[in-house]
């Protein structure tokens, strides 16, 4: 499951930042692909072992060990509105790094629960088209644009606003909910 | 290293130096004679000043410059530190400290503040001559003027002890030479007074002997004189050589001494020049003994030479009591030094990093444990005892280079209460109990705030006018108690006032006004302050500029929430109110108590378990989640209720009983899984505010546990128990 890293070499091998801004990791949720710049994606490692955060929006699948740091873990098949990721043999956690809202410099670390991880993927910039107005599968605020392969078309996300701090305020609501749920 | 990559470091140490500067000023506030207090005032000034100079700071650098001056001469005595020049010493202490908060951000100094600047000078010049001694000159131990107790000793009745005592034996030749004796002691009259001349002739020879043109008298003389012991022995510099001159100094100067001694800098510890640097021994003297001790070793085998101590009495050129004193604060000296060597300055983030790596060795032996108990190999079992064992003090010992006295934090609450006291036209005594309690470092930091907060609204809002206090038959002073101590695996810190204590009517009517209590609540009084809490709660009538500040009591509460805190008021009308603060003694790494609520696994604190115990089988979950517990009512908490997970099928469930500033409750859980070390890792900004859990840990075999956030569950179970009963 390393299939970044030998891209990752590959590219230090000669080509340049502007070759990987075009570089996309494709991947599998339902059945649909869709592709991420892979200059956020940190690493993919191999699902397991997610403990699951009680009270949470039913999106965030739980948080992981990653080599000591505890890492929330985001289901997209959930955060789209689809039924729960069923884990298998080929499930990924696909990690990546996100500017921290409110902090300068700092970085914030999220896995991605995935179904498959396909390939890498160069779609240079002029080929990624606006997302369509409607039509699409999943909220089309999620969608960076559609980026045009050979013979079909992927769809790229926009991670920090699948992310963003929107959601967290569910949180806050959860918390009221849940006392007046217990109290009654 | 640049000199840029330095400044960092100038600017901790400077503000480390005004910290000093603070604290020696609060001592002084209560005793304006404490010489260490002034030497550590003096030494901060000047050491600012020196590193000022080396980045060019020449604007710091001429500011502390006056107040060096200033101190300078209070450390000679020539002026006391009343309390509008300790206060005129804050000021500038504040001065600096915008100084360099304006090159910390690398600009210039506004107008305003230069402005602020001449005005602080001009203000310390006042104090200065009008030629002013510059302070960087090698320490002067000029003689004590103007209203100096030595002086007036003068007038007194029984002066016997006022009395410089010299001791004269004039060479056999110094008539030879063309000196008279005589004219020495009329010289003698220009320093002072004679007032009594023994002639000693014991020296004189039988008549038929005797060569007229040879001096054989000796003079014990008594004289009153306000000169130093160096102006008395330069009267004789023409005939030193060859007479014996001593120089006895009056006993009246010796509390002169010994407060000078005091004052000698610390970088001398050496006996003689302690002497010298007190004016009880001249240099000269200093130079004849040491000379004379240096002969002596190489005259007879080196151990039998005399101490300088003893061979200062021995000559006559010293009391005894003097060389005592000086030995004493030459030993204090070196104590000091040997204390200050033992202090090791290290970079913050050098110890973050080891406490890291020791909570990755604590999760790792975890893992081993769990591997170890799997197999049956006793040795194998044995080694990991002892690693494990060795691991224990490694946490220990890595947690407790982490910990800090509070001490220095509530020292720095003289200086608020000294100033909002005065603002407020209050008199208030500020008593610190516990000073040397230890919290870990960054819980002493993020206290900060808060408690200046707490202590603000004491002083504001609790602690009455002199007027009213009277009034109410209360001393005029007020009382404010700053205190901390350990208790039960937390670490407990007090604000307590005998003021009026909070009003429970007005906060009800607020409270009720602003919606937040029906019209018809009638809670209890620990209910009623947790009001004050509320965001935006302020039943002040008037605002005055101490509220304000954009810090309310929510501020605080949530400050000590983040600790993993907890606060919790008393009070008593017009007996005043205590603000309790209950923290966590760590905030990383902490011994957990494992349990599993449907399979998922948390942990409790486990200085926070009071015990645990089998559900009784006649107990059913359900309206009335409370336990008989020896005959007292246990509120209890269904975990997995609590979270929404789904109900596990366990033939027997457990209780563990947890408490929590005084506070208990039990937590119902599926199964209990024993005691493990945690090291606590933050959940990250995605999930906060999440009730009920504090952070998360990593287990031995690798997963992630949740770490239970015991003091808000108990907050819950509390508020949903009153919820039932408003129902």
């Amino acid at each position: 499951m390393n299939l970044v890293k030998s891209h990752d070499t590959h590219q230090e091998s000669g080509e340049d930042n502007a070759d990987a801004l075009s570089q996309y990791l494709s991947f599998q949720i339902k059945g649909e692909s869709y592709a991420i710049g892979i200059l956020s994606i940190r690493e993919i490692i191999q699902y397991g072992r997610v403990t699951s955060v009680p009270m949470m929006p039913d999106f965030i699948h739980g948080v992981i060990n990653l080599r000591g740091a505890v890492v929330p873990v985001i289901d997209l098949a959930r955060r789209f509105g689809k039924s729960a990721t069923q884990i298998n043999r080929r499930t990924c956690v696909v990690l990546i790094e996100l500017p921290n809202e409110g902090g300068e410099n700092e970085t914030q670390l999220l896995g991605l629960l995935v179904d498959t991880v396909n390939e890498v993927v160069d779609i240079p910039p002029e080929a990624v088209l606006p997302p369509p107005a409607f039509g699409s599968r999943i909220r089309s605020d999620f969608i960076l644009g559609m980026g045009k392969l050979a013979d079909d078309f992927i769809i790229v996300l926009n991670v920090p606003r699948i992310l963003s701090r929107g959601d967290m305020e569910w949180v806050n609501q959860l918390d009221h909910s849940a006392l007046k749920a217990d109290a009654n | 290293m640049s000199l840029s990559d330095a400044l960092p470091t100038f600017l901790a140490e400077a503000r480390g130096l005004l910290e000093a500067m603070e604290t020696a000023l609060g001592v002084l506030d209560g005793n304006p004679n404490d010489t260490g207090a002034i030497n550590s005032l003096f030494r901060a000034a000047h050491t600012i000043k020196g590193s000022a100079g080396l980045f060019g700071l020449d604007h710091i650098v001429d500011f502390t410059h006056e107040m060096e001056s200033v101190l300078d001469r209070v450390r000679d005595g020539a002026l006391s530190l009343n309390s509008s020049r300790i206060e005129l010493m804050l000021l500038c202490r504040d001065h600096i400290d915008r100084l360099l908060e304006v090159v910390e951000i690398g600009s210039e100094p506004d107008e305003a503040l230069l402005t602020q600047g001449e005005e602080l000078t001009a203000r310390l010049r006042q104090d200065l001559p009008a030629s002013a001694a510059s302070p960087s000159d090698p320490i002067h131990w000029a003689p004590v003027t103007g209203d100096d107790p030595v002086r007036n000793l003068g007038s007194d009745p029984t002066e016997g002890d006022t009395l410089w005592h010299l001791s004269l034996r004039f060479g056999r030749d110094v008539l030879r030479h063309g000196m008279d004796p005589l004219s020495f002691i009329h010289y003698l009259n220009t320093l002072g007074e004679v007032r009594q001349v023994y002639t000693v002739t014991d020296a004189l020879p039988p008549a038929e002997e005797m060569d007229p043109e040879s001096c054989y008298l000796g003079f014990e003389i008594r004289l009153h004189s306000e000169a130093d012991k160096q102006c008395i022995e330069d009267v004789f510099d023409f005939v030193r050589e060859e007479s014996q001159i001593r120089i006895l100094p009056p006993g009246a100067h010796f509390p002169q001494f010994l407060a000078l001694m005091q004052a000698v800098p610390e970088d001398n510890h050496r006996l003689g020049e302690i002497l010298v640097g007190c004016g009880a021994i001249t240099e000269r003297e200093l130079e004849h003994m040491l000379d004379a001790q240096a002969r002596q070793k190489s005259d007879a085998s080196p151990t039998s030479a005399p101490r300088l101590g003893e061979a200062l009495v021995q000559e006559e050129r010293i009391q005894p009591e003097l060389v005592g004193a000086a030995l004493r604060r030459q030993q204090e000296v070196r104590r000091r030094q040997a204390q200050e060597s033992r202090l090791l300055r290290v970079r913050a983030d050098k110890l973050d990093s080891l406490i890291d790596l020791v909570g990755e060795l604590v999760i790792a032996g975890a893992g081993l444990q769990a591997q170890v108990q799997g197999q049956g190999d006793t040795a194998l079992h044995e080694s990991a005892q002892e690693i494990a064992r060795l691991v224990d003090g490694i946490r220990d010992g890595a947690m407790n280079l982490r910990l800090v006295e509070i001490g220095e934090t509530f020292s720095r609450f003289g200086r608020v209460v000294r100033d909002v006291s005065r603002e407020t036209g209050k008199d208030i005594a500020l008593r610190i109990e516990g000073a040397e309690t230890e919290l870990d470092k960054t819980v002493v930091e993020r206290l900060a705030d808060p408690l200046t907060h707490l202590v603000r609204n004491a002083i504001d809002h609790g602690i009455e006018s002199p007027e009213i206090r009277q009034a109410r038959s209360k001393p005029s002073q007020g009382q404010l108690h700053l205190g901390a101590r350990h208790e039960a695996g937390s670490v407990v810190i007090e604000i307590m006032d005998d003021g009026g204590g909070l009003d429970r009517e007005r906060i009800l009517a607020k409270a009720k006004e602003r919606g937040l209590l029906p019209s018809d609540a009638e809670p209890d009084d620990a209910e009623v302050w947790n009001l004050i809490f509320e965001p935006g709660f302020s039943t002040a009538q008037s605002v005055s500029n101490l509220s304000g500040r954009g810090v309310g009591m929510d501020v605080v509460k949530q400050a000590i929430d983040a600790l993993r805190g907890g606060i919790e008021i008393e009070s008593s009308p017009g007996q005043g109110s205590t603000f309790r603060i209950r923290l966590p003694l760590s905030l990383a790494i902490i011994d957990g108590f494992r349990v599993s609520v449907s399979g998922n696994e948390y942990v409790v604190p486990l200085d926070m378990v009071l015990e645990c115990m089998e559900m009784p089988r006649d107990l059913t979950e359900g309206e009335t989640p409370h336990l008989n517990l020896r005959g007292d009512v246990l509120p209890l908490l269904p975990l997995g209720a609590f979270f929404g997970l789904p109900k596990a099928s366990v033939t027997r469930r457990n209780i563990v009983v947890v408490q929590w500033g005084g506070r208990s409750a039990g937590l119902l859980v599926d199964e209990l899984q024993g005691q493990l070390q945690a090291v606590i890792k933050p959940l990250g900004p995605l999930f906060k505010g999440l009730p009920g859990i504090s952070g998360s840990t990593i287990l031995g075999s690798g997963e992630v546990a949740l770490v239970l956030d015991v003091p808000g569950l108990l907050e819950r179970v509390v508020s949903v128990d009153s919820a039932s009963y408003l129902q």
